[in-house]
């Protein structure tokens, strides 16, 4: 190899660079991400004008400029987006010093580190089949160095060659790697970037953001039964506390060991919940969850939290029932459930009374105050107008707009004025059935703030306020397709032509939504436990059955690529040649054997001596065989004559005796 | 292809130096053919536990599987590697006589006889030369060996190898064919005059004039020195003619291994060989005596080749 690598590998070497780096564009901060670019077509334009590469000085100078530029964008050198800018800002130095084959490497090599450090950011099918695409041409950049001037398609058409070989190996030891957990101090604990999801708070208003938001919250694939559209409430947290505007949670649970011990009756829902990454530890469990495996557990408001970093998917199993009865409220619930900020005003104590607050069972006055939410002028909407003072009563008697916190938030204090122990639960409600996957997937959007009543006898009741006055929220989802800003909010439509309007485009997304999904279930989401659980379903329990399944699966399939590769098939030869020999074949029976490099003329004549009465067949056999083999006009009837003159060709005894002397 | 005895097969020259060597036709297979990873092969390999790393550290399955993906290709190369030489046929070709300090060229055809292209194959004797065969191809390499002794020069190890596909695994593959060039003494770079030969001692004094005195034409045969082509008359288109001199025939000499000065036996026969070269030049008939052999009088290509020959293997 030459010192100076030739323009082919560099464009393919330079394209590949600038590919694999393309999406870090979102996870490095802009300056290095342009510092990068620079340098890339720096070098691009370097391809044709050597001498406007930098030198020595320029690139020390340069180098000093990239460490700066790290330096004020990240303290620290450990950690993924540090380790990510190290690896792009040297990869964009060293592309500056190509001197020899050697550097080319070690290029390469530094761009499958930057294509690697792209998984640590984003997973996605999409994500990987590009950095696939990327290692392909890569490796067709080392094609390229290592056979002399290659058609840069074919070299690419062996590294893509390579890759699908590679595959199935790679499958079968992702599938058979036994998966350790790295130990604690490995971490690198970072804050990944916010998501939005529910917050521990609620001030009514707060989610009017989520309902815009396409977000996928998790998947539920039920074993059995499914529940209908209006049970399917995800329990998040509970708030009980309030200032009059904020809601919060309590943050004393330790009368949790009080509790009594719900009881549930009905049907048990058994499903296994998908959680995308979270900030929070919440689990949100179809209410009541019943039965949940570590590292699950439950607080006192019955919600579940793990004790898993939620920044990674996580997949639990869980069973739920929709009948329970959580039994006696404890003292300190009871204070959490009837406290109130301030004694309520005239104006509220007057709208209870008028309901029976003070003077019906709880039961009566909460019948009473969902047909007046359901009877006087109250609406749903997603943007409603600001409430900054007094909230609760400027929507109850003022403005009448608002979203499910709204309905929530007023309810449980009214309850609370008619000293009924009530909180407000927040969660996701309903869910869009994917009908390719058969699961459930809930998204931003679904998510939903509902209230509790604790009723003697009964327990924590569900009551969700937002269902009286706007059923179909509860019954159907928001249509997040035809859902504008500010507008009215249109639930998902039931017309049949509205319907198929929206359904090839509905299918499409739920196609990819299930593989969306099986992806995110079987690759990103295969963990140890997923290993061990989908391994033993195969009969492999221990390490030592995984070695023996992962060298007799590597052993066969090498022995298929071996035989694939090396097979090697012989070059067909020519029908008109292999008649040919055909015929010198029944002369060699008779010790005629055509002599190395004699011609066929030659060998005609010689033979024609010794078998005189064959020598017209031999004669024409010979002419043919001539001119169908090196002359410029045979026809197909010369090769059917030929063909058949051959096959009529015998010797005849006497001249075979002749022959034989 | 005979079968090797198993103390054969382990024997460590194999890899390095090759088997015997063979007048046959050489057919590459897993016999003749080792793979052992480059420094790049290896950098490849630690790039990859280097993903591995990052993969247990972040617990980052995409990572995983670009490592799997790569200790794959890794493994896959192997077989790649192999099939870059697997199947080719090697051949000897000719070999031409050189005086000694001169390379000696060797003939090696090489036949790919499948329907695979063999980029980038580098073959070695003592530069290496590379080069590329298309499908169902036949290419003839001249691969030189400098010499240095007058006799035999065998044809060392040649080694067939090649890093194609991804450059992770050198593949070899050591031949030795019975290739020999022989070798002539290297010319004196003295300058002396011929001996003097008893029949020519007669007319001494003019004989060595007479060489050049030309005389007539005569037919051109095959072996006339290409010298003494009168190209005058071949330009003109009269055909093929040899220019004869006044001293043809009437001047001869006598080289006498015996009677040549030297120090020592190769001094002696690098003198002998150098009048050989210079009488054939010039165009005297000359005689050849070395110990036993003795040629008479004669010119021409056959006859120099002789006696060079002789020289050689004295």
């Amino acid at each position: 190899m030459s010192s100076d690598p030739n323009k082919s590998i560099l464009i393919f070497l330079l394209a590949s660079i600038g590919l694999i780096a393309f999406p870090h564009s979102k996870n490095i901060p802009i300056p290095l991400f342009a510092f990068f670019y620079l340098l890339l077509s720096w070098r691009f334009i370097g391809i044709w004008k050597q001498n406007w590469l930098p030198n020595k000085l320029t690139l020390f100078f340069l180098t000093v400029c990239g460490l700066v530029l790290i330096y004020s964008q990240h303290h620290g050198l450990l950690g993924r987006d540090a380790g990510t800018r190290l690896f792009v800002t040297a990869l964009g130095l060293k592309l500056l010093e190509i001197k020899s084959e050697r550097e080319l490497y070690l290029i390469t090599y530094l761009a499958f580190i930057v294509a690697a450090s792209q998984f640590l950011y984003q997973q996605s099918l999409l994500m990987a089949a590009y950095i696939l695409f990327v290692c392909c041409v890569l490796l067709a950049t080392l094609v390229c160095i290592n056979s002399s001037k290659p058609p840069p398609f074919a070299a690419l058409k062996t590294a893509g060659i390579i890759l699908l070989q590679a595959i199935p190996m790679a499958v079968v030891l992702f599938i058979l790697f036994p998966r350790i957990e790295a130990p604690k101090w490995m971490f690198f604990n970072e804050q990944h970037q916010a998501k939005a999801g529910l917050s521990d708070s609620m001030e009514p208003g707060s989610i009017s953001d989520l309902g815009m938001s396409d977000e996928l919250v998790f998947r539920v694939k039920f074993t059995g039964a499914l529940p209908q559209p209006s049970q399917r409430y995800w329990r998040g947290p509970v708030l009980s506390h309030t200032d009059g505007k904020k809601w919060t949670q309590v943050t004393d649970l330790r009368f949790k060991q009080f509790l009594d011990k719900p009881v549930f009756t009905g049907s048990p829902y058994q499903y296994t919940l998908l959680m995308e990454p979270q900030n929070k530890n919440w689990v949100f469990a179809l209410e009541m969850p019943a039965d949940y495996t570590l590292p699950i557990s439950q607080n006192a408001n019955y919600q579940l939290l793990t004790s898993e970093s939620p920044d990674k998917r996580t997949e639990y199993k869980i069973t739920s029932y929709l009948n329970y009865n959580t039994g006696f409220i404890t003292r300190t619930e009871y204070k959490d459930a009837t406290q109130l900020p301030s004694p309520p005003s005239a104006k509220i104590k007057q709208l209870v009374k008028q309901l029976h607050g003070f003077d019906s069972t709880p039961d009566d006055f909460i019948k009473q105050l969902l047909t007046h939410f359901r009877q006087e002028d109250f609406h749903y909407t997603l943007t409603p107008p600001l409430m900054e003072e007094n909230p609760i009563e400027t929507f109850l008697f003022e403005t009448r707009y608002g979203f499910c916190s709204h309905y929530a938030a007023a309810f449980v204090y009214l309850m609370r004025v008619a000293n009924i122990p009530a909180r407000v639960v927040t969660g996701y409600q309903g869910g869009e059935w994917n009908k390719v996957g058969n699961f459930l997937e809930i998204r931003q959007a679904d998510a939903h703030a509902w209230a509790e009543v604790w009723l003697e006898n009964k327990g924590w009741v569900r009551f969700d306020p937002t269902a009286a006055i706007a059923p179909e929220r509860i019954e159907r989802n928001i249509n997040i397709d035809q859902l504008m800003p500010g507008g009215i909010i249109s639930f998902a439509p039931t017309g049949a032509a509205a319907q198929t309007a929206f359904n090839w485009l509905k299918q499409t997304r739920q196609l990819w939504s299930n593989i969306d999904y099986n992806w995110q279930r079987w690759v990103i989401n295969y963990d140890n436990k997923n290993q061990s659980s989908f391994l033993s379903s195969l009969g492999i329990t221990d390490i030592k059955a995984m070695i023996y399944w992962m060298i007799g699966s590597i052993g066969l399939i090498t022995a298929l690529l071996s035989w694939l590769l090396l097979y090697q098939k012989q070059p067909a030869i020519d029908p008109v040649l292999r008649i040919y020999n055909r015929f010198c074949k029944k002369l060699a029976k008779y010790g005629l054997s055509k002599g190395q490099g004699e011609g066929a003329k030659d060998f005609a004549e010689r033979i024609k001596i010794i078998l005189p009465e064959q020598s017209s067949s031999i004669d024409q056999i010979t002419h043919l065989f001539i001119k169908l083999r090196y002359g410029k006009n045979a026809g197909f009837d010369d090769f059917k004559r030929f063909k058949q003159s051959v096959e009529k060709f015998k010797i005849s005894s006497v001249s075979s005796e002749t022959a034989i002397k | 292809m005979n079968t090797l005895s198993l103390k054969e097969r382990f024997r460590l020259s194999r890899f390095i130096s090759g088997e015997q060597a063979t007048d046959e036709p050489i057919t590459l297979t897993h016999r003749r053919i080792f793979i052992l990873p480059t420094y790049r092969g290896i950098n490849f390999a630690i790039l990859t536990a280097l993903l591995l790393l990052i993969a247990f550290v972040y617990n980052n399955n995409l990572v995983y599987l670009l490592a799997f993906l790569l200790a794959s290709i890794f493994f896959i190369t192997i077989l790649h590697s192999y099939k870059a030489l697997a199947g080719l046929v090697l051949q000897k070709g000719q070999t031409k006589a050189v005086f000694a300090g001169e390379a000696a060229g060797f003939t090696i055809y090489i036949n790919n006889p499948v329907n695979v292209e063999r980029f980038n194959l580098q073959i070695k004797l003592e530069q290496p030369e590379s080069l590329t065969i298309k499908p169902q191809c036949k290419t003839c390499v001249t691969l030189y060996s400098l010499t240095k002794k007058r006799g035999w020069h065998t044809a060392g190890t040649i080694t067939l190898s090649s890093t194609y596909p991804l450059g992770l695994f050198r593949v070899w593959s050591p031949v030795r064919f019975t290739l020999k060039a022989l070798v002539y003494p290297k010319p004196s770079l003295q300058e002396l005059p011929f001996p003097e030969s008893p029949s020519a001692q007669a007319k001494q004094g003019f004989s060595q004039k007479g060489v050049d005195d030309f005389y007539g034409l005569k037919e051109y045969l095959p072996g006339d020195s290409i010298k003494q082509i009168h190209w005058k008359a071949f330009a003109k288109g009269l055909g093929l003619f040899s220019k004869q001199y006044g001293g043809d025939g009437s001047a001869e000499i006598w080289l006498d291994y015996d009677k040549t000065p030297g120090h020592n036996i190769e001094e002696r026969l690098s003198q002998l060989c150098r009048w050989v070269i210079d009488a054939e030049r010039i165009g005297i008939a000359y005689g050849f005596s070395l110990s036993g052999l003795k040629l008479l009088p004669d010119t021409g290509i056959r006859h120099s080749r002789k006696c060079l020959e002789a020289l050689a293997l004295f």
